[in-house]
């Protein structure tokens, strides 16, 4: 273990307090003198032309300051280069309901309400299509012109040979799995509060945002500015979980309606609006083959994926690359075969949500896998250690693999969930299951494919001795705040209160990319540790200067700098500073941090996805019990090891930990999202099943350190790669309790109860590893 | 979505309120502990003039047993204090178990007796925003003529989605309603109309002031078995309430009440006649089972399905019967 003052301390995170006392300050709850209310008018219809929109009596009603239509500002916009096609406000079409017709600022929200009521919109309604296979057959009214068939992206990767790989397998098994959309629900709904000055012609926007750098550009674009003239604050976010992380339609019509009132407008959408900003995790149907040895070994594995995306491209065409490149990535399988669709439909558009891509297809290779152990007559957790890669290496597909904690976290598992004593052990309706996955630490290519940084920090030493960072990077709620402050505190030696963090606001602090693709810690971490080792190198010189002696010898920690070379020379980091002032004038430093050209990957048609500077994995056992009358599942404990490089904050790890794994559960067991001819039927956290405490299982986390080489100090992700393994090990373990297999989530009761009766008696229970 | 505008009347004693009721008519609502009225006004369901908020009327609350004349429940009495009242606990179980099902302890609370009998019945295409409703058109209970549920019908299937109805029902108990021109009773049997669009009989100048159980079924066995998909916070997708009266393992007397499946809490008779007299046996209870799914007639106003729902109903009672029956109180 190495020697640390700072990384490793469960340190409460520095943005708590203010959190939990209610005095933090979230975007609604920001208010400028004269601001309006923002309120938009929805589409009513799946897909309809716009014929004609007349606002002028919404214009009329006394109050109203603005009010906009997709004409007024036809600029398209999207978070990926590729998938430019949404507008602030729908030209001439809409595509799902719930899109956005018109937007509307008045000086009250009643007012602002009555005037989206008077906005007159003539629709010609068109065929729609809601069914991801049923899309992909339309020969006419496509969702866009421009995307035939309603296919927006296929993607054919082929790795080895998998159909030889499938011949010389002992064992093929085939299955489809079909998962329902689910999304993020986020306590904070999208808030975005947008001030444009006429007397500066500026615009500063203060926005629910997990990416406020792509949303700079989107807003220049959209509104045809330039990028100096706007200034974007993330203010404190009440989780994102992906569903901030592209541009939403609330934050460019915020910023539309004030440009166009002159005055400052505020939207914060109703939870409804939310569920149609949506860009949760998609419908899949995820036709899936593997090919193994008798002995375990897998030989290959082939997918078809087809990915129901909504009405819009966002994300989509990533989510749908990341369920290829990581299908199978996590083991050492040399033949590979991907076929993926990214298909529109009439719905809200899906996007990125906490393990982003990988979640559905480890859902369903997992499940599969357990299967392939199970007519083997092999353990579960055994097969999986006998795919292990064998890193450092390069998969098949191109991905490096540095650091690899898997196998280890499979060991701590079954040691400390008992697994060895449960499984086919437990009486009937009880059972356990195991599963793995993984996740990237970061894209390793930017969306906006720039060669620039993917993450800056700098350091500024006040007068007072104080430290300033500022950075890009995003707290969210998953601790980048506080990681950030421990890493540079440890390369500094001070004390984390002598550190300032000045974040995410595009004025003051440099480019970072964002809080996605869980890459704040591994890239701005780097980057903190880059500008605090040039500071402390300076700080260093100068006390060297001071001391005569080399500045190779000098170590910095508990708040002052020390000689190592037996002099016993001590000063305080004050005096240090002051030294340094002395001789350098100011006191600052900056670091960076873009991934390495061989973390990213290949060179074939969509192979920028997928590649990450280096990968988190996950083990889970679960332990269910089944109502065999009702269908029920109880998830009573799960038993959880990831493997996060190193902990820098093991308590924030473990927290990560746990709401991966609650968020993989809901999705489990429970949450769906529920359509009735693209009308969402159930769009409130009433009838949208987040679990509850009660559903809220016993959850055991394990830290695994497997040291990233690359890491900072070693680490490595802790905020999505534990959330797809809940998912399949609670389906497994329900094979284990009852000797049915659900290939579909959610796992409900009554999906269950209707197995089971498929099945008739507990005699009759097929090829578990039960008898 | 904010609360549309309205006047807030705040009256002291039980005559005062509903004179004011009188008044207002049909614009006038009752709020007391406001967790079934509030967000319903923010979905746009209703428009009153005025909300009478009968919370600050002391005369309605309490909980009062007296082994000779039974339980007297205000109706402002929590949903908290009647779940953990000892009294009821010990003596009427099945409401103690009922009560202690509705929603999540904030709501309960906040959520009164009084208010649990006179919940809004729900539906799927109902209990959603103006925008939502207008989008497809409306439904029949609310601004439009056609019921999505059963389209064709004219009636409305909005389904009773309240907990301690169905369980008071099986102890015989009886409502106390206060109007500018007295109080009456009424059995709870009587109260609901089994239309999800008029659901209770109650007048615009009345209101529900109190529940009263007889003596003669205090320390009956009893026990609520609720469906739902979360074990918080959700309504109820089905209910089954039993109350059982045993004596040397022979049912003397038995009520079992249904709710979330229609449009109003029922009683299964049926049951009473099936089993009363019996000893304990799988098939009488079988018998029971068969009787209750004949009478619960869920539909597609929740998001559970209706098959899966009027399954759980015959495993409720099922399960629900052969505790009471077959152990020593099922407690």
């Amino acid at each position: 273990m190495a020697n640390f003052s700072i990384v490793g301390q469960r340190l409460p995170m520095v943005d708590g307090p203010d959190k939990v006392t209610g005095r933090g300050l979230y975007t609604d709850d920001l208010a400028l003198p004269g601001m309006l209310v923002g309120k938009i008018l929805h589409s009513p219809h799946a897909h309809a032309c716009i014929r004609r929109i007349d606002t002028s009596r919404a214009e009329a009603l006394p109050g109203v300051k603005a009010v906009v239509t997709g004409r007024d500002f036809p600029n398209r916009y999207g978070i990926l280069p590729i998938g430019h096609d949404e507008t602030a406000f729908a030209v001439d079409k809409v595509r799902y309901i719930g899109d956005n017709v018109a937007g509307v600022a008045a000086v009250s929200e009643e007012g602002a309400r009555q005037a989206l009521e008077l906005i007159e919109v003539d629709y010609e309604r068109l065929p729609a299509y809601f069914d991801p296979e049923e899309t992909m057959k339309a020969e006419s009214n496509w969702i866009h012109d421009e995307k035939p068939h309603n296919i927006e992206k296929e993607y054919h990767h082929q790795f080895g040979n998998v159909e030889q790989g499938l011949a010389e397998a002992d064992l093929v098994v085939s299955e489809r799995f079909a998962c329902s959309e689910v999304t993020h629900a986020a306590l904070e709904p999208h808030s975005t509060l947008a001030h444009y000055d006429p007397a500066t012609d500026r615009l500063t926007v203060w926005s629910s945002t997990q990416v406020p750098y792509y949303l700079h550009l989107t807003l220049a674009n959209v509104l045809g500015m330039p990028k100096e003239k706007i200034r974007v604050i993330k203010p404190l976010i009440g989780g994102g979980f992906g569903g901030k992380s592209e541009v939403i339609p609330v934050e460019v019509e915020a910023a539309v309606l004030s440009r166009q009132a002159a005055l400052p407008v505020k939207i914060t959408y109703t939870r409804e609006e939310v569920f149609y900003a949506h860009r949760g995790r998609p419908i899949q149907i995820i036709e899936l083959t593997i090919g193994a040895k008798r002995d375990g070994r897998l030989t290959g594995v082939k997918a078809r994926i087809v990915q129901d995306g909504g009405a819009y491209c966002g994300y989509g065409p990533v989510t749908l690359l990341y369920s290829g490149a990581l299908l199978g990535a996590m083991y050492d399988i040399q033949n590979v075969q991907f076929d993926g669709y990214r298909v529109l439909t009439n719905k809200p558009a899906c996007g990125a949500m906490r393990g982003h891509g990988t979640v559905n297809t480890r859902f369903a290779f997992e499940s599969l896998l357990d299967r392939v152990a199970c007519e083997l007559g092999i353990d579960p957790a055994e097969i999986r250690l006998r795919n292990q890669l064998q890193p450092p290496c390069i998969t098949v597909n191109q991905l490096r693999v540095t650091s690899y904690g898997y196998p280890e976290c499979i060991r701590q598992v079954v040691e400390k969930s008992g697994w060895g004593e449960k499984r086919g052990k437990l009486p009937y309706g009880k059972g356990v299951g195991i599963a793995g996955s993984h996740y990237v630490s970061g894209a390793a290519n930017s969306i906006i494919r720039s060669e620039m940084p993917h993450s800056t920090v700098n350091l500024r030493v006040e007068d007072d001795a104080t430290v300033t960072l500022l950075t890009g990077a995003s707290e969210i709620g998953q601790g980048s705040d506080t990681i950030q402050l421990q890493l540079v505190a440890e390369e500094l030696g001070v004390r984390p209160d002598r550190i300032k963090l000045v974040a995410a606001d595009t004025e003051r602090t440099p480019i970072d990319l964002g809080s996605y693709s869980s890459r704040v810690t591994f890239m701005a971490g780097n980057a903190c540790l880059a500008a605090a080792r040039n500071l402390r190198k300076q700080l260093f010189e100068a006390v060297a200067r001071v001391w005569g002696v080399s500045a190779d010898q000098l170590e910095a920690r508990d708040d002052r700098v020390c000689a190592q070379n037996g002099s016993g020379k001590v000063m305080s980091f004050e005096q240090a500073v002051a030294a340094a002032r002395q001789q350098f004038g100011t006191l600052e430093a900056t670091g960076s941090y873009a991934p390495p050209a061989e973390a990213r990957g290949g060179k074939f048609k969509g192979a920028g996805v997928g590649p990450s500077p280096a990968y988190s994995y996950s083990a889970q056992v679960a332990e269910v019990s089944v109502d065999t009358e009702t269908g029920q599942v109880s998830v009573e404990r799960i038993t959880v090891a990831h493997d996060c490089g190193r902990a820098i904050n093991p308590m924030t790890v473990e927290g990560q930990v746990e709401g991966s794994v609650w968020m993989g559960l809901g999705q489990a067991v429970q949450e769906e999202m529920i359509w009735n001819q693209g009308r969402l039927m159930n769009p409130s956290l009433l009838e949208y099943k987040s679990a509850s405490t009660l559903e809220s299982p016993e959850i055991v986390p394990i830290l695994v350190e497997s040291v990233d080489p690359e890491g900072p100090l070693g680490a490595k992700e802790a905020g999505e790669g534990s959330l797809a393994a809940a998912i399949p090990a609670v389906a497994n373990a329900i094979y284990d309790a009852v000797g049915v297999r659900i290939t579909s989530t959610p796992i409900s009761a009554e999906k269950i109860l209707k197995a089971l009766r498929e099945r008739q008696k507990p005699q009759a229970r097929g090829n578990g590893g039960r008898r | 979505m904010s609360l549309p505008p309205f006047m807030l009347l705040r009256p002291r004693r039980l005559d005062e309120a509903v004179v004011r009721l009188a008044d207002y008519g049909p614009e006038a609502m009752i709020v007391a502990g406001g967790t079934d009225v509030v967000p319903n006004l923010r979905a746009g369901l209703f428009s009153p003039r005025a909300l009478v908020d009968i919370k600050g009327i002391g005369e309605l609350g309490g909980i009062r047993f007296d082994p000779r004349s039974g339980l007297e429940l205000g109706a402002l009495t929590t949903l908290t204090a009647i779940a953990e009242s000892s009294v009821v606990q010990e003596h009427y179980r099945v409401l103690a178990e009922a009560a202690g099902t509705v929603a999540s302890p904030v709501l309960r609370n906040m959520g009164t007796l009084g208010g649990n009998l006179c919940l809004e019945t729900r539906c799927l295409w109902y209990n959603q925003s103006t925008v939502w409703r207008k989008a497809c058109g409306f439904c029949l209970k609310k601004d439009g003529t056609v019921c999505h549920v059963a389209p064709g019908g004219e009636r409305c299937w909005a389904v009773w989605s309240g907990d301690t109805a169905a369980a008071l029902m099986t102890l015989d108990a009886e409502i106390e309603i206060a109007s500018p021109r007295g109080r009456r009773r009424m059995p709870l049997t009587e109260f609901y109309k089994n239309d999800g669009m008029d659901r209770i009989r109650l007048g615009r100048d009345e209101i529900l002031s109190g529940v009263r159980v007889p003596a003669r079924l205090a320390g009956y066995r009893g026990s609520y078995q609720k469906l739902r998909i979360r074990s918080a916070i959700d309504y109820p997708l089905a209910g089954v309430a039993v109350a059982m009266q045993l004596e040397n393992g022979i049912c003397r007397d038995v009520r079992l009440g249904l709710t979330a499946v229609n449009p109003a809490p029922l009683l299964v008779r049926e049951v009473g006649e099936l089993l009363r007299g019996q000893r304990f046996s799988p098939e009488a209870v079988e018998a029971a089972a068969h009787a209750v799914i004949r009478t619960g007639k869920p539909l597609k106003t929740s998001v559970s399905t209706p098959e899966y729902r009027r399954d759980m109903l015959r495993v409720f009672a099922r399960r629900a019967l052969t505790r009471l029956w077959s152990s020593n109180g099922g407690h």
